[in-house]
């Protein structure tokens, strides 16, 4: 190897180096600004029963590798994102609704307690036919799905793989802004992308290619919306860090909103 | 033997008067008779006779001094006679259709043409009548009963205005007494009592049907939504097939709706059967409900009968409110959606402050939420009350929901729920009066815990309740329903309230959890849960259960909500010549009775026929318009009213009628002889079989109508009273030889 070669190598390296340190010093950063905790308590009142359950769907991941691998997982967020979300909900609305959320999946028949349910990173999920088959029964019986934080076209790809097994027969459209869902409580005409916490400090809102943002649907056979669709757009950081001063409310607050919309159009449609 | 004894007939002591001939009074005979006793009395003590020996002795005696007494006081009996050939009698033959059963008209025609008349010629003239459609006299009587009607009461109506102007003495009546005329009620028997005519009515024909299967009646609701199930209520009679089974059906033209292998039970009394229907198709439809005639039926005429039941393509509007976001709110909408025949508004408190409102017709329609007027909420049939505390209403506008059943007549549901019914203070509010249960007076009724929901006997009996067509499979697949999310506890049902499905939470315990009942001119149903979707999404999407339950619940309680103007007649088919009795119900603005309406009606029928006509307000009931009109041909007729106040339209209806001739005469053949010896009882005649018929002559002059005598027939020398005086002593002298006193 001649000393060009060898430099070249050294310089690619240290610049690599660079980068991973400031990947590294940037995320360290957000998660110092956004840090996580383990700690799980029931809040107050969980054991109560109540009308409202806000319930997450458990998935499988999808077995990728590379960066993609590090991404994805019904866990993302939880269960502060769900239990913030909640106390809103309450204070917001007359729903009765339980603080703590619940956890189900496409396993089991509890599903069918919890005619809504909410989806994370969905453009991770990797359902088994048997589980799309149930999750088109749970949608044919009337419940609704809510799904959140994906983006780009390699998750949506992922994301319309698994939904296609038991959803081609009718397509994913496009919610127009007069669609009753935007306006069960709150008028959302005016709508923006909702970034997660990984944009700090919120130059961008986007990631990877998925610039703008999308609200679409999944509708039934009389036209009502069931599975509603947030793609390019992270609803669960803004409910998550609603309470931290380095996350805009302005996306907090829109992240409320439609979600609290999405939950009354689900119990009235 | 009778007569022999005692003069005369029976019946002379029965309409005769006693009296004594002598002229001497009753009250000297029975100081007399007390003196004899006593002088008796005291002759056998002298003889030292005691116990029963005087007493029999005594007895003997003095009943012997005391028929003597009697008979020389000349006993009488004082009655009124009809004198002879001064007086006309009637004699009536029914001459209908259902005379031709069992030879029952030649009978009769031998009576009347025969030696029983012939014997009446010699003391009365005779004039001869025939009942049928309408009465008519007749010198001679015709060959053949056709009439296709009895209506016996127009032929005695007629007589009794006749003895006007004509002594007539007494009337025989010669019939099966299958009246179905409708004239022979009691206007007719005190129009016969005041002109003092007895009637005398001989019967004809068995009392009991031979080897016969009828449909006796047959009720179905006369207005139903296009795709409701309506239950048909079949009343049938049969003798001589006790235990076999029959096939009952109901068509429409040519396709058959429903049909029943049922049991031949109750000999000769009626029994029920029950069918469900679907309604189909919007239209005026006449459905045909047979019984299979079964070999050996002698009248087979009786095995079917007709129907009309209006289909009204109209689309019910519902307000549901509640309280707060529900699941079951969600999917009651989604079963309302998929009925296609039921309009669904609903409001609902999202928070504090707004309201969601769906199904409405214009953006201001329920803008302020629940409606405080009259027009606003009258213009629902039904409303639901859901999770809603009951101090959320104002005072008038709980007036108004409670006036909303009681005086327009619509449906009002209302649904368990963390806030309603005793936990939202409804025991105590001016509604718990219209509730179908008595509300336990505590909080924490409503449990979000699993209850089972189980039919009860009516529930399996309502179409609110039959999500399967077959009573077993309904049962079954209640049993089967997955748990409730929730229910309410209740009190008990108030009297009138039906329970059609109980709460079951758990082992012994039970709870009313479908109640219904009717208030004022509405119903009320109370449904203590708000659990119900759990029917829904926790069985098979392609499962119907929870649609077809909540749609029935939604279409009993709406689909027959009247609105303004409520056309009816009085039946639905009618003979020939009989008054179709037309009734209009009109309620003006504010749905209370109208008096100042006036209501046209305009009829039309087969073959061109088309008549108006104006209904006049009822004397006896406020808001009731009525007339009686005469359909001119067989067929089917329908009738349009409108009702106006000044210019305005208030509203109008129709209704729809058939006229069927003869048809009524093949049904209920068996002689009605307690018909018959009723109004004999009632004017003072008498009942005879044919075969009795002898005596007519002799009891029929006994009468008080027509020109008459009184007479005073001794009974002092009947034979009956010698032969008592002869067995009195010969009693004495066995028992004075048998004691050894004579």
């Amino acid at each position: 190897m001649d000393m060009r070669r060898q430099l070249a190598l050294v310089l690619a390296g240290l610049m690599l180096a660079a980068t991973l340190y400031a990947f590294q010093r940037g995320y360290g950063n957000i998660r110092r600004l956004f840090p996580e905790t383990d700690a799980d308590f029931p809040p107050p009142g969980a054991e109560q029963k109540t009308e409202f359950y806000f319930a997450r769907l458990r998935y499988p991941n999808v077995r990728a590798s590379g960066i993609w691998a590090m991404r994805g997982s019904w866990t993302v967020d939880y269960p502060k994102a769900d239990r913030q979300f909640v106390q809103g909900l309450i204070r917001l609305t007359r729903i009765h609704a339980n603080p703590m959320e619940r956890v189900v999946d496409l396993t089991s028949d509890e599903i069918f307690n919890y005619p809504f349910v909410y989806v994370v990173e969905p453009g991770h999920w990797d359902l088994p036919e048997a589980q799309a088959r149930k999750l088109r029964e749970f949608i044919d019986r009337g419940g609704f799905l809510m799904t959140d934080d994906f983006h780009g076209t390699f998750e949506w790809e992922l994301f319309t793989a698994s939904l296609n097994k038991a959803f081609a027969d009718r397509p994913i459209v496009d919610v127009e802004d007069s669609d009753p869902i935007f306006h069960v409580l709150y008028d959302l005409d005016d709508r923006v992308q909702v970034p997660g916490i990984v944009n700090y400090p919120f130059q961008k809102t986007y990631e990877y290619d998925g610039i703008e943002p999308k609200w679409r649907a999944w509708r039934d056979a009389r036209g009502r919306i069931a599975i509603a669709i947030c793609f390019n757009m992270d609803q669960g950081d803004a409910w998550e860090w609603a309470d931290n001063p380095h996350y805009p409310e302005k996306y907090a607050s829109q992240a409320y909103r439609t979600a609290i919309n999405y939950i009354l159009y689900a119990m009235t449609h | 033997m009778f007569e022999f004894l005692f003069n005369y007939p029976l019946a002379v002591y029965r309409k005769g008067t006693l009296v004594f001939s002598s002229g001497w009074s009753a009250a000297l005979l029975a100081t007399v008779l007390i003196a004899a006793a006593a002088g008796l009395f005291w002759l056998l003590r002298r003889r030292r006779l005691e116990g029963r020996r005087l007493l029999a002795l005594g007895l003997f005696e003095w009943g012997v001094l005391a028929l003597l007494l009697v008979l020389l006081w000349q006993p009488a009996l004082s009655v009124t006679v009809l004198k002879p050939q001064q007086n006309v009698v009637a004699v009536v033959v029914d001459a209908s259709a259902s005379m031709a059963l069992e030879q029952r008209y030649q009978e009769a025609r031998q009576l009347a043409e025969g030696a029983v008349v012939a014997d009446l010629k010699k003391r009365f003239p005779v004039r001869l009548y025939v009942a049928g459609d309408v009465p008519a006299r007749v010198e001679k009587l015709p060959e053949t009963p056709e009439a296709q009607r009895t209506d016996l009461g127009a032929a005695l109506r007629q007589i009794a205005a006749e003895s006007a102007m004509l002594p007539v003495g007494a009337v025989v009546l010669m019939t099966d007494g299958a009246d179905n005329g409708g004239n022979l009620g009691p206007d007719t028997i005190e129009s016969l009592r005041r002109a003092r005519i007895p009637v005398h009515a001989v019967g004809f024909g068995s009392e009991k049907a031979e080897r016969d299967v009828e449909i006796a009646d047959a009720d179905l609701p006369a207005r139903v939504l296009p795709g409701s199930r309506m239950l048909l209520t079949v009343t049938l009679r049969q003798s001589g097939f006790r235990g076999q089974t029959a096939k009952l059906a109901v068509r429409d033209g040519d396709s058959v709706l429903a049909q029943k292998e049922v049991k031949l039970a109750g000999e000769g009394e009626p029994w029920r059967e029950t069918l469900a229907l679907d309604a189909g198709n919007a239209g005026v439809k006449t459905l045909s409900i047979s019984v299979v005639p079964l070999a050996e039926e002698a009248n087979k005429r009786n095995n079917a009968v007709e129907r009309i039941v209006d289909v009204r393509d109209r689309k019910p509007r519902i307000l549901y409110f509640e309280g707060e976001p529900r699941w079951e709110m969600k999917f009651i909408r989604r079963a309302a959606e998929e009925d296609g025949q039921l309009d669904l508004a609903s409001i609902v408190r999202t928070t504090e402050n707004r309201f969601y409102r769906q199904g409405i017709r214009s953006p201001q329609e329920l803008e302020r939420g629940f409606p405080a007027s009259v027009d606003e909420l009258f213009a629902f049939q039904a409303l639901i009350i859901g999770n809603v505390e009951a101090g959320y209403f104002s005072p008038a506008q709980q007036t108004l929901i409670r006036e909303f059943a009681d005086r327009r007549g619509g449906g009002v549901l209302f649904l368990g729920g963390r806030a309603a019914l005793s936990d939202g203070g409804w025991h105590r509010s001016p509604l718990a009066e219209i509730l179908p249960v008595g509300l336990p007076d505590k909080k924490g009724a409503f449990r979000r815990e699993p209850a089972t929901a189980e039919l009860t006997r009516a529930g399996a009996e309502s179409l609110i309740t039959r999500i399967e067509e077959d009573p077993e499979k309904n049962m079954a697949r209640w049993k089967a329903l997955p748990y409730l999310a929730d229910y309410q506890e209740t009190g008990a049902p108030k009297p009138g309230a039906t329970v059609l499905v109980e709460a079951v939470p758990g082992v012994r315990l039970r709870h009313p959890l479908l109640v219904t009942q009717n208030y004022g001119r509405g119903r009320v149903a109370l449904l203590a849960t708000g659990g119900t979707w759990r029917w829904q999404m926790a069985q098979d999407a392609r499962d119907q259960s929870h649609e077809t339950f909540w749609q029935q619940l939604l279409r009993w309680l709406s689909g027959q909500v009247e609105e303004r103007v409520t056309l009816l007649t009085s039946r639905q088919t009618y003979e020939g010549g009989e008054a179709v009795r037309i009734r209009a119900e009109v309620r003006d603005h504010n749905y209370l009775p109208s008096t100042s309406a006036v209501v046209s009606v305009n009829v039309l029928g087969p073959g061109g026929v088309s008549d108006t006509l104006e209904l006049a307000p009822s004397r006896t009931e406020a808001g009731v318009f009525e007339a009686e009109w005469r359909a001119p041909r067989p067929g089917s007729y329908l009738a349009e009213a409108v009702a106006r106040e000044g210019m305005e339209e208030l509203g109008r209806d129709t209704v729809t009628f058939r006229r069927e001739d003869g048809a009524q005469e093949f049904f209920r053949t068996e002689q009605n002889r307690e018909l018959l010896e009723r109004l004999a009882q009632q004017t003072g005649g008498r009942y005879y079989r044919p075969a009795d018929a002898g005596g007519l002559a002799k009891e029929i002059e006994l009468s008080e109508a027509g020109i008459t005598v009184r007479e005073t027939r001794p009974v002092w020398n009947a034979p009956a009273a010698f032969l008592l005086l002869a067995g009195l002593k010969a009693a004495e002298w066995l028992v004075r030889r048998r004691w050894g006193a004579v």
